[in-house]
């Protein structure tokens, strides 16, 4: 910070001088004119909101009539909701397990498009389309028919079983159609295995190190403030997954694919009970806060964070 | 390091700001927002609009739930009205149903509700408590909303602590739709009025010579539940409490536990291949294979035609009453929807016209069909019937003959807290077709938490 000072000071010096006066003609009065539209949609659709469910979540409403304020309540009923309760288990699962899942596949598959040839913008393309696509709809309604019973799935392996009726598969098949979406982490991998030098394979080659090597002392520490970038981002994501978990199995069977932000709807659209399912919100926010924290305190352990 | 800290803290701001739009009030924003341009027209209306005059530019909001054939018909009824009554506009806005009640809650929140809704039973009793429908009692006193040929029992549902807030748009019937073909096979006879051990006795044959399974309402228990324990003389769902007893619900889960273990019951894997409530998607009409289909379904009598239109070629599909030990004390006729003005409304008096234009116009139910269900107007549903096809024609001797004659009182509206409690029954009937429960375990689980979801909401 401090070796910024002299610079941002000689910036100004020459600003000062051009000032005749009138605030229109300042700098950051421009700057300011040129940030509203996005400062009064941050404040009116973001901040606002925002506060007023954190209001919400200390009381009793259910839109129909005003908010009566009941204090921690509705975060006193969680404790009591063996549901709630199933729902955290279940993201947590779903969002630990499909993270690490997908970032492994979208490296893998960056690394296959690295080479660079006529149709490799084809298949960038064609492997990004997942990821635009997979939490539509359309997809997850195609999802649930590959899936079922007498689905494309079964009639491929030839077998009988209900993929989704069945209480040990049915988060897997949310799961896969997660690890599906890998395009937008295999983009950020792709420009980030293309910014390490040539030079350091053409000497570790000339050392006799294989493949595997190469790898695992080049290609991997290099990456590793990519891999947290898109782990950090992929996990909130993970956290907050709704769409797939709302079309396929809507939490069934048994509750054992709950995710948290469907039970927040059903809470407060379905039950009416918006002042709990505002109070969910923030303790999912404060959920995300703390993981991503714990990610943060990790990362001096093993993000290679230097030059080259 | 205190870079560090501000980008975990905008990570976490990123991931509040997600959430703050589903927790409720980021929907109620824009909601309110797009409602703006609503809310001018009706104000504009009102300075023009003399009260109880025929005249002058009247602009009202009509709101429904429904289908692309209740759509058209409704949206060519309102151009008919506004040709006939020149000054009057009515906006019609149509949803699906699970959009319609998250838009009318947050628009009723934000003081834009339409002037005139459609309602359903299981939400009336909350919006009339909330204070958010017109009492309509004087308008049927002065004669603007016309009563005289309507089925008085129709009436009596719609009225909430003595004020008359809603109309019936239709009357409806619990109907099983069953495939004759299966059951002609099978060399079993399905007759009216039938009671719950003929229909398992019924269900257990036709599995044994066909293969065929029984649907017996998996994610919709709440229906069937109510219809059954009716014979028990119980409402099952009280204001603030479940009123069933132990031993009476016990009764009725062993049904589904034993058509489970016998196998003459549909799995609950088969429903998790399916969108529950959708039609097009019920195992009678979409199995692929017999033990993936069902020969019946528990439906409504407006959802025959429907179901009929899904059948495949050679598949003879025909209605009847739901079993129950006491057909005549379970069966009931329903208000398959209603419509009711709001409390909030500029021109009571215009939407009331309105609203006895929807009830009792001829001209009007002409273009309606009966589609909503069959008319309580008795000279209206007479004209209409006329015009039918066979399978509607089939809905009005189902409702007038077989339904009328042999059915009781329906029960109050449904208390606040119904759709969870009534998610509480489903659950737990999933828990018991899985096997991880027995009936009587069902039975205490189900009194407890669905119990406790019905006392949360009283008093409030």
């Amino acid at each position: 910070m401090g070796n910024q000072q002299p610079v941002k000071t000689a910036a100004s010096a020459p600003a000062r001088k051009r000032k005749i006066g009138n605030p229109i003609n300042n700098e950051k009065t421009a700057g300011y004119i040129f940030t509203l539209p996005f400062t009064f949609g941050f404040l009116m659709f973001m901040v606002v909101p925002m506060a007023i469910s954190l209001y919400y979540a200390f009381c009793q409403y259910n839109i129909l009539q005003p908010p009566v304020f009941i204090g921690w309540d509705n975060f006193a009923k969680m404790g009591s909701d063996a549901i709630y309760q199933k729902s955290i288990g279940v993201t947590f699962y779903f969002a630990l397990v499909s993270t690490p899942l997908r970032l492994i596949f979208a490296l893998f598959v960056a690394m296959l498009l690295l080479e660079n040839n006529k149709l490799s913008g084809f298949y960038r393309a064609t492997y990004y389309l997942p990821s635009i696509i997979g939490g539509s709809v359309a997809v997850s309604v195609l999802w649930k028919r590959m899936w079922a019973t007498d689905g494309t799935i079964n009639r491929i392996l030839g077998i009988n079983f209900p993929w989704l009726g069945d209480t040990r598969t049915a988060i897997w098949v949310l799961i896969i159609l997660a690890v599906w979406q890998f395009g937008s982490s295999m983009l950020i991998f792709l420009s980030a295995l293309k910014q390490i030098p040539q030079s350091l394979y053409e000497a570790a080659m000339v050392d006799g190190a294989n493949g595997w090597k190469r790898f695992w002392k080049i290609t991997f520490p290099l990456l590793t403030p990519t891999i947290f970038f898109n782990l950090v981002m992929q996990l909130i994501n993970g956290f907050l997954a709704f769409t797939q978990c709302y079309i396929i199995t809507q939490g069934k069977p048994m509750y054992s694919t709950e995710f948290y932000t469907v039970y927040m709807y059903d809470q407060s659209f379905t039950y009416y009970n918006t002042g709990y399912g505002a109070a969910m919100a923030w303790v999912m926010v404060l959920i995300i806060s703390a993981v991503t924290a714990v990610l943060f305190a990790t990362k001096k352990f093993w993000v290679y964070d230097g030059g080259l | 390091m205190t870079r560090r800290v501000t980008a975990a803290a905008m990570a976490a701001l990123m991931g509040a700001s997600v959430l703050a739009g589903c927790g409720g009030t980021g929907t109620a924003q824009t909601s309110a927002a797009s409602k703006t341009s609503a809310a001018a027209a009706s104000s504009t209306a009102t300075t023009a609009a003399p009260a109880g005059s025929t005249s002058g530019d009247v602009s009202m909001v009509f709101a429904w739930w429904g289908n692309q054939t209740r759509n058209e018909r409704t949206t060519n009824a309102i151009e008919q009205y506004q040709k006939d009554n020149p000054g009057v506009k009515i906006d019609g806005q149509f949803s699906e149903w699970n959009d319609y009640w998250q838009k009318m809650a947050t628009a009723a929140a934000g003081g834009q509700a339409p002037d005139i809704m459609q309602q359903d039973y299981q939400y009336i009793n909350q919006y009339a408590k909330s204070g958010q429908l017109l009492d309509l009692t004087p308008y049927i006193e002065n004669g603007t909303l016309d009563s005289s040929k309507w089925d008085k029992n129709m009436l009596e549902s719609g009225t909430v602590d003595g004020k008359i807030i809603a109309i019936c748009a239709g009357m409806n019937a619990p109907a099983l739709v069953y495939n004759k073909t299966i059951t002609d096979e099978a060399g079993v006879t399905i007759k009216d009025n039938m009671t719950l051990d003929e229909f398992v006795a019924a269900a257990k044959t036709i599995y044994e010579k066909t293969g065929y399974k029984t649907d017996l309402s998996y994610g919709t228990v709440q229906e069937p539940m109510n219809y059954l324990l009716r014979s028990d003389g119980v409402v099952l769902f009280g204001d603030g409490k479940l009123n069933a007893t132990k031993e009476q619900l016990t009764k009725y889960f062993k049904v589904y536990e034993d058509g489970i273990k016998e196998g003459w019951e549909l799995g609950p894997d088969v429903y998790a291949d399916i969108t529950i409530g959708s039609i097009e998607q019920a195992p009678i009409v979409a199995g692929t294979s017999p033990d993936k289909s069902a020969w019946n379904t528990l439906l409504w009598s407006n959802q025959y035609t429907a179901m009929n239109k899904l059948a495949k070629e050679g598949m003879d599909l025909e209605m009847t009453t739901w079993p129950s030990p006491d057909p005549k004390k379970s069966d009931f006729i329903k208000p398959g929807q209603f419509f009711s003005v709001t409390s909030g409304t500029k021109n009571p008096q215009e939407a009331v016209k309105f609203l006895n234009y929807l009830i009792n116009s001829t001209e009007c139910n002409d273009i309606l069909m009966g589609e909503r269900g069959v008319p309580i107007n008795s000279d209206v549903a007479d004209k209409i019937k006329s015009q039918l096809d066979e399978t509607d024609q089939k809905i009005y001797n189902y409702i007038y003959n077989v339904v009328q004659p042999n059915c009781s009182v329906i029960n109050p509206p449904y208390p606040d807290g119904y759709a969870e409690a009534g998610k509480v029954l489903n659950n737990v009937v999933e828990e018991l077709c899985y096997g991880q429960i027995d009936a009587s375990q069902a039975a205490d689980e189900f009194l407890a938490q669905g119990g406790a979801a019905l006392a949360a909401k009283s008093g409030s």
